[in-house]
């Protein structure tokens, strides 16, 4: 095999791979919202970039370092989510169609949120980077890769291995999995629901931020970023089924395969509309989703 | 209490004396700027107003035009052309400006043309690329940025002096500016005998190039022609040069000043197409003078961008001079008359008959970037060429 | 309030809203604004039977509009057909699409219909960029010439009239469909599916026959918007503009006729009217989308006015909420 056949096909393993992982971790965060509170969060998106933007203002304007940043961007993104439950979240928990209004509700957040972008960061550039995290560059074969990558792929992978045990083994992890199934039953079972709620979205605000300051580690990012994860991570919220981390996981992965795949063998418009044909199929077959019991 | 009742009267009197209407200041000059300060084209939009002001406040220290202090009324169209087009309106019934300017988005530009056209209403488009906007019988739109086709063209023929017969890649992103570049690349690709060896395109909403840049590399071009969209162009570059991409075969066909900083220290030796940029031969003490009091402003040398809106305000200034009146069947003579020089580097502005500027671009290449936001760039190409010289409205509909 | 009452408050607001536009003349930006609201207002009432009366949220519904757009454009551009014979065939081109994306709702219900539109409309977006021989793609299509009435091209006020009459056609129609036993059994469909079939309502041709109607609704806006603004491009018919319009009848008040046209009248000129403020009108939009949805859950209209006929309404709304739990 020539040398630029194995670039190719070490390009693709690995782009998939860490694009798969990222996308994986965000569909997590917006999967547990959804299938803990029944909360579809239309502003994970801005989130999702917000993340990164304050990681950003922090490694630019203070001169911390990238791992610094992210650990105080992390820190706070739980704290944002402690108050917008406290303060707005909450209030719908009993409402009976709750996921039309949280759908409202989480539009009405993505607009307030783009609003404050469009003064501050908007106007400043219109792309953003981070400055390395690791330095260096490892080769596989042929192929360089920078140690940056390496380390996004290895932190997503263990996330995403520690959201999967937290939820199995976890005594919080069990009792948000009992809430996902069946409400009334685990309340009944002493399950104080009301904060497993509170749990389940700070846990998915910061699961997505996570998600986000991975994907600014690794490239450069602008605010349209915010609609096009949003809408990918519900594509693979849907598919993979809600309130499953395995499915994300194998469903991001699939994605991140095929897009960095495809142009290899055809043009990338003709793999946007596969990616749409199958999100319909599945839900014309299994609209519960791939992996859901 | 006596103190504070003699200040009193004594401020009353100036205010008096202040709005004495023998005293009053002559009518502003009105002109509409629809630009986008929200949406996706916020910095851009925010950009240009803030070129704009600088010349405003200097046209009109110096004395304004015809006495008359020169306005301009500046309407958010939220990068949005229903939007654009209700500004318009405003700005033509209740504001009765003169003429309109300000788009730098394609799409919202020529959304305002159709109104423009149909309300015989002076447009100058200060940095909106897109060819239509001076399609043959064009009147009153006229286009000071030079078209997106035609950069294209520009570009084979910096590559063709650069090294005769070279094969090239190109990677850009599906959005109408890029894909109009291309063609005109591909146009005159053949004409100057260059080889098209890859040709990636990436669907909007792409996030990696890491395999197509691999294959970029399997193809061995001489060059590669890097244009992404937004923030994906750097990761684009970024992945070209990981893979071994050496930064003097990267071109871009476009740069401005936060373009180059995100390019960063590693790009150092790569080309880009521009229209002002700090690194210019010709740039004229004007020029200089622009470019540093906008980084004392704004933390950032100012770009071509922000030099087509710090011009627009030069060229009403001309124009309206020239016109002698506020009116605008005037204005629009003087316009597809006007006969002047940048103020900020001495390239000729002319209109054709449809309103397209004789055309220009140059080239330079990256010699050093300062993260503490100041960069150094030589000149090493320039070209100038008449808007029709190719096909420009069959290629681009 | 008695029948007699209503049906002459409702004649005299008839009347004013065609005077409108006249008054406005002055003042173009406004009276912009008046047709912009009233184009608004007839996707209002299409989306209102759809996601109000029988329970389904299309976000694919701007897609539909974009389709008899660019449908009527290509008719009245390249076949030289007048405006008038343009619009009822390219919306009904689209009603029928509409019905054919409409199919999946036969499997779907609540929350996964609204993902499975998401996912249409994303696909129709990228239809409209990338088949630019009808759409001329990105860039859009600009100079879209207004229609011509007897001879003279539709102009100032005429037009606003025009577009007042539309509205009122697409209140007044949608009142009349929901007074007719087609409008009871969206309703019972709506309500509870399985009952609605057990007590013999086709329940597939009705969702069919719902579907056909509202697309033409969305087609009807979409050609107007086309003609008023003279501009259109993807970005006009995309999930943003689906969301919208959805949100001003979740905002106005589902399920109530009155519903939709309040939140029109609230939602639809904001944009316009916080031009001057540009750095604040995505803010005060999201508060008032958030406030509304904590202090009024169905809509402002369903909260606000507890007049008998609403209280069935909210009542519905609390089967509706039934429904959606089945999910």
């Amino acid at each position: 095999m020539s040398d630029a056949t194995i670039l190719v096909l070490v390009s693709m393993l690995i782009t998939g791979v860490l694009l798969g992982l990222v996308f994986a971790l965000v569909a997590a965060g917006v999967s547990i919202m959804y299938g803990c509170i029944w909360l579809p969060n239309a502003s994970n998106g801005q989130v999702f970039v917000l993340a990164g933007l304050l990681a950003w203002s922090l490694t630019n304007s203070l001169g911390w370092s990238v791992l610094a940043a992210s650990l105080a961007v992390l820190a706070a993104g739980g704290v944002m989510a402690w108050m917008l439950e406290f303060t707005l979240i909450r209030r719908l928990y009993e409402a009976p169609n709750r996921n039309i209004d949280y759908f409202v509700m989480t539009l009405g957040l993505t607009q307030i949120i783009s609003g404050v972008f469009s003064v501050t960061y908007a106007r400043y550039n219109d792309q953003y980077e981070l400055p390395k995290t690791i330095e260096g560059v490892t080769f596989l074969g042929p192929m360089p890769i920078t140690n940056t990558r390496l380390f996004v792929i290895a932190v997503a992978a263990l996330a995403i291995a520690a959201l999967f045990a937290g939820l199995r083994y976890h005594q919080m992890g069990r009792a948000l999995r009992a809430v996902f199934q069946n409400r009334d039953a685990a309340a009944l079972r002493g399950v104080d629901v009301k904060s497993v709620y509170r749990f389940a979205f700070i846990l998915g605000t910061v699961v997505t931020m996570l998600g986000g300051l991975l994907y600014a580690m690794a490239y450069s990012f602008d605010l349209t970023l915010a609609w096009t994860m949003s809408v990918t991570a519900f594509a693979i919220m849907i598919v993979g089924g809600p309130g499953s981390i395995f499915g994300a996981l194998v469903v991001g992965l699939v994605f991140g395969l095929t897009q960095a795949g495809v142009s290899v063998v055809a043009s990338p418009t003709m793999a946007t509309f596969a990616y749409l044909g199958a999100m319909l199929l599945i839900l014309l077959i299994k609209p519960s989703g791939v992996f859901n019991r | 209490m006596k103190r504070f009742k003699s200040l009193f009267v004594a401020v009353v009197a100036a205010s008096l004396v202040g709005s004495n209407p023998a005293a009053a200041q002559p009518q502003p000059i009105k002109i509409g700027f629809i630009a986008e300060l929200t949406g996706p084209w916020t910095f851009f939009g925010n950009a240009c107003v803030q070129g704009l002001k600088m010349a405003t406040d200097e046209i009109n220290a110096a004395g304004g035009v015809l006495n008359r202090p020169l306005e301009f009324v500046i309407s958010d169209s939220q990068t949005n052309p229903a939007q654009a087009l209700a500004a318009a309106r405003n700005l033509d019934v209740n504001e009765k400006v003169v003429a309109i300017s300000g788009p730098t988005s394609s799409d919202v530009a020529l959304a305002l043309y159709g109104y423009a056209e149909q309300q015989k209403l002076p447009f100058l488009v200060p940095a909106a690329a897109f060819p239509l906007l001076t399609k043959p019988g064009t009147r009153y739109t006229f286009r000071l940025e030079p078209d997106a086709v035609g950069w294209g063209y520009a570009l084979a023929k910096f590559v063709e002096q650069r090294k005769p017969g070279a094969k090239i890649a190109v990677i850009y992103s599906d959005a109408a500016l890029m894909r109009a570049i291309v063609a005109g690349l591909k146009y005159q690709a053949p004409l100057s005998k260059l080889n098209i060896v890859s040709e990636i395109m990436f669907p909007a909403g792409s996030s990696d190039a890491t395999v197509q840049a691999a294959q970029v590399k399997a193809a061995n071009a001489d060059f590669v022609i890097v244009s992404g969209a937004g923030a994906f162009d750097n990761i684009i570059t970024n992945q070209l040069l990981d893979l071994g991409v050496a930064p003097n075969q990267i071109i871009h066909p476009f740069g401005t000043a936060t373009q180059v900083f995100g390019w960063g220290p590693r790009s150092v030796g790569s080309f880009y197409g521009s229209f002002f940029d700090l690194g210019l031969d010709t740039v004229t003490p004007a020029g200089k003078a622009f470019i540093a009091r906008y980084h004392a402003a704004h933390g950032r040398p100012a770009g071509y961008g922000e030099n087509f809106c710090y011009v627009t305000a030069h060229v009403f200034k001309e124009a309206l001079a020239k016109a002698g009146g506020v009116d605008r069947e005037k204005l629009r003579q003087a316009l597809s008359q006007v006969k002047m020089k940048e103020p900020t580097s001495d390239v000729p502005i002319e209109f054709d008959k449809n309103g397209a500027r004789k055309e220009y671009i140059y080239f330079l290449q990256m010699q050093s970037v300062d993260s503490k936001k100041d960069y150094r760039s030589k000149q090493v190409f320039y070209t100038e060429w008449d808007p029709e010289v190719i096909p420009v409205y069959q290629l681009v509909k | 309030m008695t029948k007699a009452h209503s049906n002459i408050l409702g004649g005299i607001v008839c009347c004013s809203l065609v005077a409108l536009p006249f008054a406005l003349q002055s003042n173009k930006f406004l009276a912009f604004i008046l047709g912009m609201v009233l184009i608004n207002m007839i996707w209002a009432c299409g989306m209102n039977v759809l996601y109000g009366f029988v329970g389904l949220m299309p976000l694919m519904y701007a897609g539909i509009a974009g389709i008899a757009a660019y449908g009527m454009i290509h008719l009245t551009r390249a076949e030289g057909w007048s405006f008038w014979v343009a619009m009822p065939v390219a919306s009904l081109c689209a009603a029928i699409v509409g019905v054919l994306l409409g199919l999946p709702s036969l499997r779907l219900k609540g929350f996964y219909f609204t993902l499975c539109s998401l996912v249409i409309q994303t696909a129709m977006t990228l239809v409209f960029s990338y088949f630019p021989k009808y759409t001329n793609g990105d860039t859009g299509i600009n100079q879209i010439s207004p229609p011509t009435l007897n001879g003279k091209e539709l102009n100032g006020a005429m037009f606003e009239v025009v577009l007042v009459l539309f509205a009122l056609a697409a209140v007044g129609s949608v009142a009349f469909i929901m007074s007719r036993p087609l409008g009871k059994r969206f309703i019972a469909v709506r309500e509870d599916e399985v009952l609605a079939e057990a007590v013999g309502i086709d329940v597939v041709r009705t969702k069919v026959l719902a579907f056909f109607l509202v697309s033409l609704y969305a087609g009807v806006g979409g050609c107007l918007y086309a003609v008023y603004v003279g501009f259109v491009s993807p970005r006009a018919f995309d999930i943003l503009s689906s969301l919208a319009i959805w949100l001003i009848v979740a905002f106005g008040g589902r399920g109530s006729i009155a519903g939709p046209i309040v939140g029109t009248l609230v939602l639809a000129p904001l944009p316009y009217l916080l031009q001057e403020v540009p750095w604040a009108k995505d803010i005060i939009l999201g508060v008032l989308i958030v406030g509304v949805i904590l202090w009024f859950p169905g809509g402002i209209y369903g909260s606000l006015f507890k007049g008998r006929g609403v209280r069935a309404a909210v009542r519905k709304g609390d089967a509706d909420r039934m429904v959606d739990q089945r999910v």
